[in-house]
């Protein structure tokens, strides 16, 4: 190796120092003008505290021990003593077919849900918005409102009384139609569509409010010109509407994406039986047994860091891919 | 033959009426802008002639069809909106086409018609950009381009060019009356700017709480305001108006505001202890002494010189008084200002009970 001369070796330090210089410089003058705002907008920061604080408390917090997943964990030694023992719960969760079938079950009833309880709400605004009758429209919200605010086990009450072999609404109509009665929450081949469309019927109206705040948000102009250059009402709402609302309907696909590993499974767990986990048991569902059940608090917690991580890697890439397309991100 | 007109024309929402009976006729390529201070109706009657506000009373029609019932779609209007109304989705190129594409037109034409457009308003290498990637004039051009590519019978303008800053809304203004020259359509214009008005109408009609204050071309405003309203609100500084009483003597009719007699024009008519307002524009007031003028001790406040011109800032008595004297940039004469002159032909005499003209044939 040749020695530098020391002009050279004096030019590649002189490089380098006023780089450092230079990010040093305008990050100190950002922490100046921070505190020079905290000072100033004290109040609004007093305001966030207790956000800050519980997502610290409830979100950050907890994943101190996220690293039971890679340890041997006893309740009685705690998380610090309990022997480290590497990638060997991951390497039992995917040599367990029980898991693989969660994983498979959550990304069908996910990717199923996604496909079908989507566009709902976003229908649901358009068509709200179409209704010119105050009165008619407030009535219709309010329906289809409702079911959110009911309690997931009264849903799943609703659903199981609805779906009753002996006395439930469908039973009896498809036995009008001369069909024999099926006890659906026992087939397999039920559970996932039941599951979907009754999440879509909870949910799709309170979640129909998010875009139709977007819509509310159009400019009003845009409509009157349109209507000027002669637009029907049908053509308004493809050529205006839907294309003013799509950064809401990226941004909330987006998310959706990122929840995607979160299957609701407080109502899986009040639906499904032994019967039907060949289609019914989901990622959530698996953690549940194996941690709190089964008292296998490592291996759940790995099951658990897997979903995270899968969610995480979904959310980046649907961010970025909606950045590169449409130029609109959460970030 | 006139391209608009409206006759009786009434907008009530609810109770409220906000437009009082309204009559106007727009001459074919006519460039007629209505003025007005903020709620005064004139954006809800331009409204109603686009058909976006349906006509409580009266009737519309345009080129001699009824348009009442007519949808704004079938009344052959374009209607250019304060906002400017472009899609955020849409470059400029589809921004202007919207219009033919919603009509169904043939792919070609609509091609040609962009070009068109783009090349007569300077926006052809912007074709592709969206408006937020635009700056404000020229969003306002994409949206004249919006509605001159579709060659209807009337542009609507509604307050266009508010949204841009002073240099800019002179240059638009000058772009969209020269624009008018060269495709000559009927063209009905909204604004608060007396500026606007002034410098782009054929005729300006100055509207106030729902009604029409005077129709005609803006010299005609400026010097022969019928009323109070329109003397204030038409010129820049508005005419100088002062409360006083007619007298009448040999020398003729007068009024003396703080201790000044102030002659009259010969057309006043001669009623002596008559309450008046009298109006005197800042730009007809002369620091030298004319014929048929009378001297006004002033109080001088300040001066502001505007180049060529300044504002000289005085009172009257204790009436505000503002004089536009030609300086040729030298202010320096007029620090001891203490008498102007006024022309009796250039004064206007108001009913102080009414606001209106009283001596409507003079200047």
């Amino acid at each position: 190796m040749t020695d530098l001369p020391a002009s050279s070796a004096g030019s590649a330090t002189g490089v380098s120092e006023p780089a450092t210089r230079a990010t040093e410089k305008p990050m100190r003058e950002r922490l100046v003008r921070l505190a020079d705002h905290f000072k100033r907008e004290w109040q609004i920061y007093v305001m966030l505290a207790p956000m800050i604080i519980w997502f610290l408390l409830f979100l950050y917090k907890p994943m101190y021990g996220l690293q039971i997943a890679f340890k041997d964990y006893s309740i009685f030694r705690g998380i610090v003593e309990s022997p480290w023992v590497g990638w060997e719960h991951f390497e039992t969760l995917f040599n367990n077919s029980q898991f693989l079938r969660a994983v498979k079950n959550t990304v069908i009833i996910s990717a199923l849900s996604l496909i079908f309880g989507f566009p709902v709400p976003i229908f649901l605004a358009l068509m709200f918005n179409e209704i010119l009758h105050a009165l008619y429209r407030r009535t219709c919200q309010t329906i289809v409102y409702l079911p959110h605010f009911i309690s997931t086990v009264i849903i799943a009450g609703i659903v199981i009384t609805a779906f009753s072999p002996s006395a439930g609404i469908v039973n009896t109509i498809i036995g009008w139609l001369g069909i024999e009665p099926v006890y659906f929450l026992t087939k397999p081949e039920w559970f996932r569509p039941i599951f979907i469309g009754s999440g879509i019927w909870q949910e799709a109206g309170f979640s129909s409010i998010i875009f139709l705040a977007a819509i509310a948000g159009v400019n009003p102009s845009l409509y009157e010109s349109a209507v000027v250059d002669g637009a029907s009402r049908w053509q308004m709402m493809w050529k205006i509407t839907i294309p003013s609302i799509m950064p809401t309907i990226i941004i909330m696909l987006i998310i959706r994406i990122g929840n995607l590993m979160e299957v609701g499974f407080e109502l899986i767990i009040l639906l499904y039986q032994p019967a039907t986990y060949q289609t019914a048991d989901v990622i959530n569902t698996f953690i549940y047994r194996q941690g709190l059940q089964s008292g296998q608090y490592d291996l759940a917690a790995a099951a658990g860091l897997f979903n995270a991580v899968v969610a995480f890697v979904l959310v980046m890439t649907a961010n970025s891919i909606s950045k590169r397309v449409s130029r609109t991100s959460l970030w | 033959m006139s391209a608009v007109v409206l006759k009786d024309i009434y907008k009530r929402f609810g109770a409220v009426q906000v437009v009082h009976g309204i009559n106007l006729d727009v001459a074919a390529h006519e460039f007629v802008v209505l003025v007005g201070p903020s709620g005064c109706g004139k954006s809800t009657t331009l409204r109603m002639i686009a058909g976006l506000e349906e006509i409580s009373e009266g009737s519309l029609t345009i080129d001699d069809r009824a348009m009442n019932r007519v949808a704004p779609k079938d009344r052959d209007v374009a209607m250019v909106f304060q906002n400017y109304a472009l899609y955020p989705h849409l470059n400029v190129a589809d921004n202007i086409a919207f219009g033919l594409r919603i009509r169904r037109m043939k792919k070609d034409v609509i091609a040609r018609s962009i070009i068109e457009v783009a090349e007569i308003l300077g926006l052809t290498e912007y074709l592709d950009r969206r408006p937020a990637d635009l700056s404000g004039g020229q969003r306002q051009r994409v949206a004249m381009g919006r509605a001159i590519v579709r060659h209807p019978k009337v542009f609507l303008f509604d307050e266009p060019l508010s949204n841009l800053d002073a240099k800019l809304r002179a240059q638009m203004r000058a772009e969209i009356r020269r624009l008018h020259n060269r495709l000559g359509v009927t063209s009905i214009y909204v604004t608060h700017d007396q500026v606007e008005a002034m410098t782009l109408a054929d005729r300006i009609v100055v509207m106030n709480d729902g009604r029409i204050e005077q129709v005609g071309t803006p010299m005609d405003l400026f010097m022969n305001p019928v009323s109070t309203f329109v003397a204030g609100f038409i010129g820049s500084p508005p005419m100088n108006q002062f409360t006083g009483t007619l007298e009448s003597d040999a020398e003729g009719a007068s009024v003396t505001i703080g201790g000044a007699r102030i002659s009259l024009p010969d057309t006043v008519p001669s009623d002596p202890g008559r309450d008046v307002i009298i109006g005197i524009r800042p730009e007809y007031v002369s620091l030298a002494a004319g014929e048929a003028s009378s001297p006004v001790a002033i109080k001088l406040d300040l001066v502001e010189p505007l180049g060529s011109e300044a504002l000289l800032h005085a009172a009257i008595g204790e009436d505000p008084f503002i004089i536009k004297a030609e300086t040729f940039g030298d202010v320096s004469h007029l620090s001891g200002l203490t008498e102007v002159h006024v022309p009796a032909a250039m004064v206007k005499v108001f009913d102080a009970a009414t606001g209106r003209v009283l001596n409507r044939a003079a200047g």
